[in-house]
């Protein structure tokens, strides 16, 4: 006997994600999924973020890491409000481990919350977790056919922000290319170019920052 | 990053946990055959797949099923001409008329599609 079925297969993640989705849009927090290779910046990228908004919009972030958590130690030194996930041998984040974040971080006390992902290239972009926008990263020391490879990540992100670029004339990145082949996939992803180490493009980001902040909750109205 | 828990790996077990469901609704007492559906953008890799729903559905009624894997090419229409076209390459553009105000019709499903069941 045959039975029809026609489920999405990810529909229990997605219906977490709902929920989460509705807990930041009450708590006022415009939600950023960071998605990256390992090793391509995102933890300095926060930290840098953490920094560049002082006094501005209030960041928080949550963090998966595999085994450890030094980038929540790292991030601390910022003072800025980290949870830390350990994922186990987990590739990625899903909406229950959000879900589960959230009794220990101050939502209130938060603008922009950032989840950084585990660091990979494939698996992230299939677990939706309640973000307003999927963010990629991606650094000019690995590959600039990185968005033909893994072509899902970068159709569904937003903004694609091009790290270490101080490094460009050490490498044979291609960062025409590398944009070519981003639009090809994503004809509408926002790109910046930056480099945490010099603070090259950090302004770029922190007005994209801004920008997107006040298309969901217009003008900043509480400090 | 440990090579058990790839994405196939959850996609697997959420495929026993909706295929066991729907036989258990219908009062099976076994289930033969999944088929699934996966647009090519959801970048699964069948053997991957496979091998993990065979660990995934251990111990369940799925346990020993065929595991059937459609992939969906990745389909655009041309909000300009009406063209619907095939995307190879991830080329984002009109077939016909080289727009890229297209729409996305197929690529990114993910679904049980049906199972069968004795």
């Amino acid at each position: 006997m045959k039975i029809n079925v026609m489920t999405d297969i990810l529909e229990a993640n997605d219906r977490i994600a709902a929920v989460n989705s509705d807990v930041f849009n009450k708590n006022r927090n415009l939600v950023l999924n960071l998605m990256s290779s390992p090793g391509a910046g995102k933890t300095t990228l926060l930290e840098k973020t953490g920094e560049a908004l002082k006094g501005k919009l209030r960041p928080g972030v949550i963090a998966g890491d595999i085994e450890t958590s030094r980038d929540a130690e790292r991030l601390q030194k910022y003072k800025l409000p980290v949870v830390q996930l350990t994922t186990g041998s987990a590739c990625h984040l899903d909406a229950n481990m959000i879900a589960s974040a959230l009794p220990h971080i101050d939502l209130k006390e938060i603008d922009i919350l950032i989840i950084e992902n585990v660091g990979n290239l494939v698996c992230p972009a299939e677990f939706k977790l309640g973000e307003d926008y999927k963010i990629m990263m991606l650094s000019v020391t690995e590959g600039d056919e990185k968005p033909l490879k893994y072509p899902l990540m970068f159709r569904e992100s937003s903004l694609l922000l091009i790290n270490k670029i101080d490094l460009l004339k050490y490498t044979n990145f291609n960062l025409k290319e590398a944009k070519t082949n981003a639009r090809r996939v994503n004809p509408d992803l926002d790109i910046i170019d930056i480099s945490c180490t010099t603070g090259e493009g950090i302004s770029d980001w922190m007005a994209w920052l801004n920008q997107h902040y006040q298309k969901k909750f217009g003008a900043k109205t509480r400090a | 990053m440990g090579l058990k828990r790839v994405h196939e790996m959850a996609i697997a077990r959420n495929i026993v946990n909706i295929a066991v469901a729907a036989a258990e609704k219908e009062g099976a007492k076994r289930i033969t055959k999944v088929n699934v559906v996966a647009g090519e953008l959801r970048g699964i890799i069948p053997a991957q797949l496979i091998f993990s729903f065979g660990l995934m559905s251990e111990n369940t009624i799925a346990s020993g099923a065929y595991l059937d894997l459609e992939i969906m090419a990745v389909m655009g229409k041309c909000k300009k001409c009406g063209e619907t076209f095939v995307v190879r390459d991830y080329r984002y553009a009109c077939s016909r008329c080289q727009s890229e105000d297209i729409q996305t019709l197929s690529g990114t499903e993910l679904r049980v599609k049906d199972i069968e069941v004795e």
